[in-house]
């Protein structure tokens, strides 16, 4: 039971990095990324294709395939700076389910439609917790979500760039009206959260379902994660991916209910809009 | 010297132009006053100097050099700063973050806190717990943080007790007179021409009074003429 519990660790680990830059899109480029976890899952593939195919080192073929994953994510946002600068964020979310559809029929094009042969860059157990083995794969992935969390709002709070940030986040106009270059800030988020998101999931891809489907749609679990701190809370993101992580390793160890694993994300966001709405009831905002 | 000359400018939204055939320069050191009612095309104009709205016709020379196609970025950069209508602070962010934005130095957060002692003890309060006149004054010391050449203000006063805005346009003509091209939007208008020695009266989307400031002081019927959109003197 525990045992099944810390398996979905690694995934909640993952889930929370993806709800922590899905997290800071939204507060800071006005978006909610779709294609979010489909950049990394086809900067992961071009991983996989350098390292087989052409021989490299596994080390340089991942940096490569997340540098990748960050020039994409990249080019997706300089498309939302330059066409969609003065646009809702409906409408800035939306085109970014362009990219997701494009990167998964692209990456069948060219890498088939099969898992990929993943090769694990960290394997094997890190330390034995009573009784109950923690991976190194669990350890990187859940260290990786607290500490960029932990980075982002020092960043955030301390220092004179993360200031700009939130100055174009909250008034873009007069950000800019003041000299604050919000094409090339807003790029640079999105190139950061690609690369970050794109770390994880080269990371955790040989130890999950690995096809284009599967990995493009990690974004349903993250955004279920986000959305626990209503897309504005990174530490909460981060309880979020671990909770639904580890709730989905609980599950699948109990035969009666595994199928509902696949579900999982579609229940939380469902209890966890009902929990809102019953608060907007009591704070009689209708 | 510089100077920031507007030749026939005209600003469009949606339908067509809401102000046209605007023709004046403002000159570093001085102000000059832009009155007239609302609806009449003030904010538009500033939006079109500053690059908030593209401008439809005209050009906007800075030292000779057309900047209308530039970004708004480009044109702060050259030290057009444009203080929006309503109080255009960051909430979040403290006062001293506010400051800090347009401020190169320490020393400079310190030089534009200089002007407003009240702030001091509000310096890490986010600014959205400030009064809106202590928020008026973080969005003044922020403008002239940045060292503007000119500087655009859009109705200052609104939302503001008469006795905050009166301890506020003092500190305009401090800025002016530190050799800054003022361009002041004021519903206010007996006080702005009080402060400004050009001044330019706008209705329903032309310029209907353009001169000395002192001219429209001295005569209220050419005032009130002009803001009924009489004929350009
Ligand atoms: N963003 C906008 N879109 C469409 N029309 C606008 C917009 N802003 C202002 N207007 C219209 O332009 C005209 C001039 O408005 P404005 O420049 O705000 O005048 P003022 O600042 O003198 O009160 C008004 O008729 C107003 O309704
Ligand atoms: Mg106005």
């Amino acid at each position: 039971m525990l045992q099944g519990a810390l398996a979905g660790l690694a995934a909640g680990g993952l889930y929370a990095v993806l709800a922590v830059c899905l997290t800071l899109m939204s507060r800071l480029v006005r978006v909610v990324n779709f294609s979010q976890a489909a950049t990394g899952m086809f900067g992961g593939f071009v991983a996989v294709w350098l390292v087989t195919e052409t021989g490299l080192p596994i080390w340089l073929g991942s940096v490569l395939g997340v540098l990748l994953a960050g020039v994409l994510s990249g080019v997706i946002g300089w498309i939302a700076a330059t066409w969609l600068s003065e646009a809702d964020t409906t409408t800035r979310s939306a085109m970014t389910v362009g990219p997701l559809l494009l990167l998964i029929s692209l990456s069948f094009i060219l890498f088939g439609n099969k898992p990929q042969p993943f090769a694990s860059i960290i394997s094997g157990p890190a330390f034995t917790l009573g009784g109950v083995v923690i991976s190194q794969v669990t350890l990187v992935t859940v260290s990786l979500a607290i500490v960029v969390a932990v980075a982002v709002r020092i960043l955030l709070t301390r220092t004179a760039i993360g200031t700009r940030l939130r100055a174009l986040s909250e008034r873009p106009t007069t950000a800019e009206l003041l000299g604050i270059p919000s094409k090339p800030l807003s790029i640079a988020v999105w190139v950061v959260t690609g690369v970050i998101s794109a770390i994880a999931i080269v990371v955790v891809a040989p130890t999950q379902s690995n096809d284009a489907i599967s990995l493009a749609m990690l974004i349903v679990p993250a955004a279920a994660a986000a959305l626990l701190g209503g897309f504005k809370r990174l530490d909460l993101a981060v309880v979020g991916g671990l909770v639904l992580g580890v709730l989905s390793g609980l599950v699948a160890q109990i035969d009666e209910v595994a199928l509902i694993r696949n579900f999982l994300p579609f229940l939380f966001i469902v209890v966890l809009l009902l929990w809102t709405q019953r608060k907007e009831v009591w704070d009689a905002a209708r | 010297m510089s100077a920031l000359i507007i030749d026939d400018v005209a600003v469009s939204r949606g339908a067509g132009p809401v102000i046209q055939g605007v023709s004046f320069t403002l000159e570093q050191g001085r102000v000059t006053a832009l009155v007239g009612p609302n609806g009449a095309g003030k904010t538009s104009l500033l939006d079109g100097i500053s690059g908030v709205a593209p401008i439809s016709a005209g050009t906007i020379r800075l030292d000779g050099t057309p900047i209308e196609r530039l970004s708004r970025v480009a044109r702060a950069k050259q030290g057009i700063v444009h203080i929006e209508q309503g109080r255009a602070v960051f909430p979040s962010l403290t006062v001293r973050e506010n400051l800090s934005l347009t401020a190169r130095t320490p020393a400079e957060v310190d030089a534009a806190l200089a002007r407003f002692p009240e702030l001091e003890k509000r310096i890490d309060a986010p600014t959205a717990l400030l009064s809106g006149g202590e928020q008026q004054m973080v969005v003044l010391a922020r403008a002239f943080a940045a060292r503007p050449r000119f500087l655009l203000i859009d109705e200052m006063s609104l939302g503001l007790a008469p006795v905050v805005f009166m301890r506020l346009l003092p500190i305009v003509s401090e800025i002016a007179e530190q050799g800054v091209g003022v361009l002041l939007v004021e519903q206010f208008t007996h006080l702005a021409l009080g402060l400004a020695s050009e001044a330019l009266v706008v209705a329903s989307g032309q310029v209907s009074f353009q001169g000395p400031a002192a001219t429209l002081r001295e005569d209220a019927s050419l005032l009130h003429r002009a803001y009924l959109g009489g004929a350009p003197a």
